[in-house]
């Protein structure tokens, strides 16, 4: 009965899975060579990446006024990218912390890969607010680090310092975390690794990870405070970055509406993101078992209850725009003015990817559509990044003062430096896939007998209390006595039948012994090879040799694997020549 | 560094046994030289301290090895007198460059002029401020010329003036022309006459490029001398201007203080019509304003004419200017002697029109005993010269201060004169279009190095002294005239020795001092005879004017003039402040026409303005591909367009933009009938303001008509913005609302600045000012374009969405809950009212920005300004998003020694021009308005060593010190006699979006208009 999980639920492991074959399924991608597909995708991602990377030393060479940005428009794209990423690398602590506690275990097969894709996600993020700056080489001093400029000191009243601090524990704390579910399945690596190279490397990794009670305990605990630990960081890392905003006096920015609804938004967009990836994650790595159509249904719950928190918070700022009947507020992102002046088409860019293509969701049919879940999570991220474009770019255009409104277009910088993100986080992932057990097996294994297909195919058949180690259609083991003794006397029939050959063979052609051996290797197609193996037979000179007929040749080659037949026949006549010499 | 560690190789040596002692000291025959190597016996150097010290002194030969910027100061080997470092000298001197005249006080700093500033002496102002305070720049040019030549060779003083001489001697009683600009000075004028006792077949022959001849005419028709009537306007109850721009450029200029003292709301305060067809300035000043195309505009002078001075009605006018004209006649009326018509009309006879009438209301605002000087030019002499030298009958012809090749409206005719002339000589500071059409060309300094004398008016003169030793090997006009004459003194003993003679009781050191002086026995020689006036053929004839298509009034903008700077990246780059737009002139045309012909100006992905091109004919004269702008209030029927720009010769290539309209400028009129049709082709804009109403939003701009100011409460007009707090209205400014808890601000100085919208004009002095006392940089037509310009202090011009401001809050508040807001946020196009605001960093007691800047780079300083530390910031910008009047700037890039922005700050010239106490911002910082601290510190730091408390007037900033309309109020408001604490307590103050809470130190006055609220509504 310890097995035991109500049979309504659909397994999370289809496919007949044992413990062995998720070790292998797992270890595949890493074990084996990436395909073609891979390679040209891991390509396309560095090249972006490496045009990103000229885009921000351009940018530092020769200063922000490469990019599109103006006297009222400060931010754009880079603020945008910023939030965008930040938000993105939101579902994986969610995933792995707060499902965690709640101990929802169909978090298991993609909390791994949530959590890598987070920690990449909030590196691309961690760019922007150093390369936005005007003078990135002084970025260190945004650290309250003691320095020898005398009482300076940062300001902590400022939100962009909370930032960094926010970010910084996000980016630790889901690191480590990461990094331990990582132990075992390093160490399950290790264990399989033939080449020392690899095993030397996956050994490091694993930080001596034994596989004793002791050690799973530990794990256990870890995991446990860990997720207590990233829990709030959930709540605290888009408060904050939401601060940036709410405590401004930029109107459309200023709201107290913006911590709850960014972090639903983040967490909206995070699991966007997470489909995205695993979507084309289950079937390049065959993981379909793994991460089933029910693993695609219950994260597009999730998308459907933050997206709508999300709705519900556009109506609101839309409606509060409207009832404050101040003029300053007619032109926030979320107004009337916003959806009728020049940035109409963000506005419906967000309403629509943001608030109407995810309601589709809540029909089953779509819900537990792959190819259409996909397509929403892609067409989210896209509304989910105008969602900050146009909180910051829309706001700062209509800003108090009239005489200053001014309108932004990007450079190739700007688009650049995003696309090369862009890069950057596909190369992070694919090399993490190819390199990293995507997922986290030992936690697979642990739901296993619970939720595996097989076994609930068992319970479903033998009744809940079935032994599953006893399988009840065993068949009986082999007479391995009777077999070996049929194997001997095979044996023996053989080497008397070789034996009697070698014989009638030697009769034709008279004995020889090893001690003065003719060189066989000079007649032709003789190798070293077939020279040991006439010898064996006890050929060892040319007189033998010359004196043999096809019959003969025929005795040789039923003793002789893979016997030169057709050039044996110069051989009689060779070995007289080489007789006589 | 040595440790103390003993090692043993042998128990013995634990025992310090005399065996080990006696084999150590027998191990080596001699023994070891280690104090060599230590230095000595005790040293306790280690390897360590040696590697040590190689790395240090290796590091420090790199180090040392590099080669640091060489930079070439000689140090002063005699201490000069006068000039102590770090200590600004000011010296007064004027500005007479033929179209801009004023008296002013140059600031030098170790012996180099870095700014001008005004002379508060000087009765008779004149010129656009904002060209006045830029012409130091234009001093520091890289363009300008540096040696005579000839013949495109750069010769030396003797060599020139001997070819010269010898040329001049063998013309042989051919005519010799001066073609000079007006210097308004009675030592050249002396100098000339002397030089005709020598050549007397010389003529000289003034030419104004922008020309006043029709007023000049009918002054001296009139009065018998060649002068401008002087508007005293200080005490006028009506103006009525007929197409005079009377803020801008208008008879030289200079009419702007004393209208803004009429402006002060009060009983007495005047009241302004203005007719007109381009909007200007003085239209976006005006409580009535009526568009009306020139030809309209001649009809309602002789409308005005007849019924104030005949009493009747002749002309017929269009319904809303009847109106307009019955209105401004009752206004009349009621107060004659007060009132006064003014007229841009250039027509001898509409001018003369306009003088009749101010005689027959007798108005004591004209004054014709102290006429202005500062315009001479005689259109028909050098209509005359230029015949004439096509006839090949003038010898010689000497050039001073004018570009006719560039800005005569026949410029062809002239340059084919010039080929037919046996000498050809002009003086000027660059190869301009003239100058590089003559032979000899002498280099002339700039006016911040001669001497010169200038006439304003009849009674007020001034003096021009160097303030710096002329930067070039150049000579001034008079000097070689002096030496042509064969004379070994200088100008400055001439122009001494003149002054000594003619002015008997003044002090040429005391005047010199004071750079003006007052002459009350000045006399002037009357020119010729008063001529008897027929007004009826007059009206008849002006009357009668009638055009047929589109006509073209041409004007010159407030930063560019008839042109002579145009290679001045301030002025360049010195937004029009009617349309905005820098680095360009356009054709300005009315909604209505620009509909017709299918006309746009588009706004682009980036928020930048495109426009379509036109060519445009006047007569048998085209201009092919002229960008359009569609102006709010252009009347309709008629189009604009600006002189003084188009200039290619001796120009930078940046700055070479815009075209060149002089060729229109037929018979020097400024109304032309003109032929327009659309072409293909797009031109880029580079305007700084691309939103034109307020969005009916009412904490930017307050206004309220006279009447209700005087007769209501402050609470009617001037409401303190209100904060709920716990379900009752407190007013913003209370403690009650106030979330921060502030020190005492009681102690010590405060600074406030307080900006009067009624004597704001927005005719931009102090953004020049402010450029030039805080070195900021000059960006480029392209940088603008994408609002990226740098100015620290702008000039913001809104356009009623409806007739007036109260139309469009009432239009906002009426909006239905779906209809856009294209209402309010549309400019009226037929004739919007217009209105400007001065905005700088408004210094917030609680600033937005401050709080968020994540390394503190902004701080409060004590004595209320935000300060900028930029040596601190790192460039998030986050504080320039969170404030609210967007005046903040960043460095997009490094501006300064940069070939990208080729301006003043990329070469070592025109570096000079710095002022050393205000950083040179790097790029990725943010910078903006200080409040002048260099300034306030300054005075602070004087009165402390003189052991005094610091005087009001003493603390100033650029842009209060630049506004001579006393628009601009600077002082401590702890101080509670100064002027800023009166106007801190003032009814009308309040504060740019005061509703924020962020208590700026920044005050504005409300702005009050004049107009006849009761009586409009009565009569609706």
């Amino acid at each position: 009965m310890s097995h035991y999980e109500a049979p309504v639920r659909k397994p999370l492991v289809t496919g007949d899975k044992v413990y062995k074959d998720v070790t292998e399924d797992i270890v595949r991608p890493i074990e084996g060579r990436a395909n073609k597909t891979w390679w040209i995708v891991f390509s396309i991602a560095l090249v972006a990446f490496l045009w990103g990377l000229g885009c921000i030393i351009y940018t530092v060479s020769t200063g922000i006024g490469t990019w599109g940005l103006n006297n009222t428009i400060e931010w754009a794209w880079d603020i945008t990218n910023f939030v965008w990423w930040v938000g993105i690398g939101h579902a994986g602590t969610l995933i792995s912390a707060v499902l965690l506690l709640f101990r929802q275990r169909w978090r298991m097969a993609i909390n791994r890969s949530a959590e890598a894709m987070t920690i990449f996600a909030v590196v691309q993020a961690g760019l922007f607010p150093i390369i936005h700056m005007g003078r990135p080489w002084l970025a260190y001093w945004v650290l309250p680090i003691p320095n020898q400029f005398g009482s300076l000191w940062v300001n902590f009243n400022s939100p962009l310092l909370w930032d960094v601090f926010a970010i910084s524990t996000y980016l630790s704390v889901s690191l480590v975390f990461w990094y331990t579910g990582l132990l075992p399945d390093f160490a399950m690596i290790r264990d399989r690794a033939k080449k020392p190279f690899q095993k030397h490397i996956y050994s490091i990794l694993s930080f001596g990870w034994s596989g004793k009670m002791k050690d799973w305990q530990r794990f256990e605990e870890v995991s446990l405070v860990l997720a207590g630990l990233a829990t709030p960081l959930v709540l605290s890392v888009h408060t904050i970055v939401s601060f940036d905003f709410a405590t401004s006096v930029v109107p459309g920015w200023h709201s107290t509406i913006f911590p709850p609804y960014f972090v639903a938004g983040a967490i909206f967009s995070g699991f966007a993101m997470v489909q995205t990836l695993l979507i084309i994650m289950r079937k390049v790595s065959n993981l379909e078992n793994y991460i089933t159509v029910n693993h695609i249904e219950l994260m597009n719950k999730v998308i459907l209850v933050t997206g709508g928190i999300v709705g519900v918070a556009y109506i609101t700022e839309f409606f509060i725009a409207w009832y404050t009947g101040s003029p300053y507020e007619n032109y926030t992102y979320l107004s009337f003015g916003a959806a009728t002046g020049p940035y109409w088409w963000a506005f419906w860019a967000l309403i629509l990817c943001n608030m109407l293509v995810p309601l589709t969701l809540w029909v089953k049919k779509y819900r537990r559509n792959i190819i259409w879940t996909f397509i929403v999570s892609i067409i989210i991220n896209i509304g989910m990044w105008f969602e900050r474009f146009d909180i910051i770019v829309l706001d700062l255009s209509k800003g108090r003062t009239p005489s200053s409104w001014a309108m932004f277009s990007p450079t190739f910088v700007d688009v650049g430096i995003f696309v090369g993100t862009l890069g950057f986080f596909f190369v992070l992932f694919l090399l993490y896939a190819r390199s990293f057990p995507v997922i986290a097996q030992a936690e697979v294994k642990s739901i296993l007998k619970l939720s595996g297909d097989k076994y609930k195919k068992m319970r479903e058949e033998h009744g809940d209390d079935v032994q599953m180690y006893n399988l009840p259609e065993q068949r009986p083991l082999p007479d391995f006595k009777g077999m070996v003794e049929e194997l001997e006397q095979k044996n023996e029939e053989v080497r008397d039948e070789k034996g009697e050959l070698i014989e009638s063979l030697l009769l034709k052609i008279g004995d020889a012994s090893n001690d003065n051996a003719d060189d066989l290797k000079r007649l032709s197609g003789v190798g070293p090879a077939l020279e040991k193996k006439l010898n064996q037979i006890g050929v060892y000179k040319y007189q033998q040799i010359s004196k043999m007929s096809d019959k003969e040749f025929t005795i040789l080659n039923r003793l002789i694997d893979a016997f030169p037949k057709s050039k044996s026949r110069f051989w009689s006549g060779e070995a007289n020549i080489l007789n006589q010499i | 560094m040595s440790s103390n560690k003993k090692y043993w190789k042998a128990p013995e040596q634990i025992h310090e046994s005399a065996k080990v002692d006696h084999l150590e000291k027998n191990e080596f025959v001699e023994p070891l030289p280690t104090d060599e190597q230590d230095g000595e016996s005790n040293s306790s150097t280690t390897r360590r301290d040696f590697l040590k010290y190689v790395g240090f002194s290796t590091a420090a030969a790199t180090i040392a090895a590099c080669e640091g910027p060489v930079i070439h100061s000689i140090p002063y080997a005699e201490q000069p007198e006068r000039i102590v470092p770090g200590k600004s000298d000011y010296y007064a001197t004027a500005m007479a460059d033929g179209f801009d005249f004023a008296g002013v006080m140059v600031k030098t700093r170790e012996g180099r002029p870095i700014k001008i500033e005004n002379n508060e002496l000087v009765r008779t102002t004149s010129a656009s401020k904002a060209r006045v305070h830029a012409s130091i720049l234009s001093m520091y040019d890289v363009q300008r010329l540096q040696k005579p030549e000839v013949k495109g060779e750069q010769r030396s003083w003797v060599d020139f003036h001997l070819l010269v001489k010898d040329r001049l001697r063998k013309l042989k009683g051919k005519p010799i022309v001066f073609l000079t600009q007006t210097f308004a000075s009675p030592a050249t004028k002396k100098l000339i006459r002397e030089f005709k006792k020598k050549y007397p077949s010389t003529r000289h022959v003034v030419y104004d490029a922008v020309s006043e001849s029709a007023s000049l005419d009918a002054f001296e028709e009139k009065f018998g001398l060649r002068a401008l009537p002087k508007y005293e306007l200080s005490n006028a109850r009506n103006i009525i201007s007929i197409g005079a721009d009377l803020l801008g450029d208008w008879q030289g200029g200079g009419c702007d203080t004393a209208y803004s003292q009429s402006r002060q709301p009060s009983k007495e305060m005047s009241r302004h019509y203005q007719f007109e067809a381009n909007l200007s300035l003085s239209g976006g000043n005006a409580d009535y304003r009526v568009p009306a195309k020139p030809s309209t505009q001649k009809r309602i002078l002789v409308e005005l004419y007849n019924r104030l001075v005949n009493n009747t009605t002749t002309v017929d006018l269009p319904k809303n200017i009847t109106k307009m004209v019955d209105q401004a006649v009752n206004d009349i009326n009621n107060n004659k002697s007060r009132s006064v018509v003014i007229t841009g009309i250039q027509d001898k006879n509409a001018q003369r029109l306009a003088m009749e009438i101010n005689m027959a209301l007798n108005s004591e605002l004209m004054d014709v005993d102290d006429p202005k000087m500062i315009r001479e030019g005689s259109d028909a002499e050098v209509m005359e010269l230029v015949r004439e030298m096509n006839q090949g009958k003038i010898g010689a012809l000497i050039t001073s201060g004018v570009n006719p090749a560039y800005s005569l409206p026949n410029a062809d005719a002239f340059k084919k004169g010039t080929k037919n002339l046996d000498l050809m000589v002009s003086c000027a500071m660059k190869m301009d279009e003239t100058a590089s059409l003559a032979e000899f060309v002498a280099a002339t300094p700039h006016y911040l190095e001669s001497w010169g004398d200038v006439q304003f008016s009849k009674k007020e003169f001034a003096l021009t002294q160097p303030t710096i030793k002329p930067i070039f090997n150049t000579m001034q006009f008079q000097d070689c005239l002096l030496d042509w004459l064969g004379k070994e003194e200088s100008y400055y003993d001439f122009l001494k020795r003149y002054f000594n003679n003619n002015y008997e009781g003044l002090s040429w050191n005391q005047c010199l001092h004071d750079g003006v002086y007052r002459y009350e026995k000045a006399k002037v020689e009357p020119s010729s005879s008063t001529v008897s006036f027929d007004a009826g053929q007059v009206c008849g004839q002006l009357a009668s004017s009638s055009v047929n298509g589109f006509e073209l009034a041409l004007y010159t903008k407030i930063g560019m003039g008839d042109g002579q700077q145009a290679n001045n990246p301030w002025l360049q780059e010195f937004p029009d402040p009617i349309t905005r737009n820098t680095w360009d002139n356009y054709v300005t045309v009315s909604k209505r026409d620009a509909d017709e012909l299918g006309i746009e100006n588009r706004v682009r992905s980036n928020g930048a303005i495109d426009g379509d091109l036109v060519n445009i004919k006047v007569g048998d004269r085209s201009l092919k591909n002229v960008p359009i702008f569609v102006q709010p209030g252009q009347a309709p029927g008629s189009l604009g367009l600006a002189l003084g720009y188009g200039r290619k010769s001796g120009l930078k290539e940046e700055m070479q933009v815009g075209h060149n309209a002089y060729p229109l400028y037929k018979n020097f009129k400024s109304d032309q009938s003109v032929n327009i049709e659309k072409t293909e082709g797009n031109h880029e804009f580079a305007c700084l303001q691309l939103q034109n109403t307020m969005a009916g939003r009412e904490d930017i701009i307050r206004e309220t008509d006279l009447d209700t100011y005087l007769h209501q409460s402050k609470e009617e007009w001037n409401k303190t913005p209100e904060f709920s707090k716990d379900h009752a209205m407190e007013p913003v400014d209370s403690k009650k609302v106030d979330l921060w808890t502030s020190f005492d601000r009681s102690i010590g100085h405060h600074f406030k600045l307080s900006i009067d919208l009624n004597s704001c004009t927005g005719c931009g002095a102090c953004v020049i000012a402010c450029h030039s006392e805080n070195n900021v940089p000059a960006v480029g037509k392209e940088e603008v374009r994408k609002s990226r310009n740098m100015h620290w202090l702008r000039i913001d011009r809104y356009y009623s969405s409806g007739d007036s401001f109260d139309e469009e809050k009432e239009k906002l508040k009426n909006l239905g809950t779906f209809e856009t807001f294209k209402d309010v946020e549309t400019a009226s196009y037929d004739n919007p009212q217009v209105a400007f605001q001065p905005v700088m960093c408004q210094h917030c007691n609680h600033a937005p920005c401050e709080t968020v800047c994540p390394v503190g780079a902004i701080g409060h300083g004590r004595q209320g300004q935000n300060q900028m530390t930029y040596n601190r910031c790192i460039g998030t910008r986050y504080c320039a998003n969170n404030c609210p009047y967007k005046v903040r700037r960043f460095n997009w890039f490094r501006y300064n020694q940069n070939d990208e922005f080729d301006y003043h700050m990329n070469n070592d010239l025109g570096r000079m021009v710095l002022n050393p106490d205000v950083t040179v911002r790097s790029r990725g910082v943010m910078e903006k308005c200080s409040f002048c601290i260099q300034m306030t510190q300054k005075s602070i730091l004087d009165a402390k060593r003189e052991g005094r408390p610091v005087k009001d007037e003493e603390f100033q900033t650029a842009c209060a010190n630049a506004c001579d309309n006393g628009a601009l109020t600077f002082g401590d408001v702890n101080d509670k006699k100064s002027e800023v604490f009166v106007e801190s307590k003032d009814d009308r103050m309040y504060h740019l979006l005061g509703y924020l809470g962020v208590e700026p130190n920044v005050m504005y006055q409300t702005k009050v208009n004049n107009k006849n609220k009761m009586k409009e509504k009565s009569n609706a």
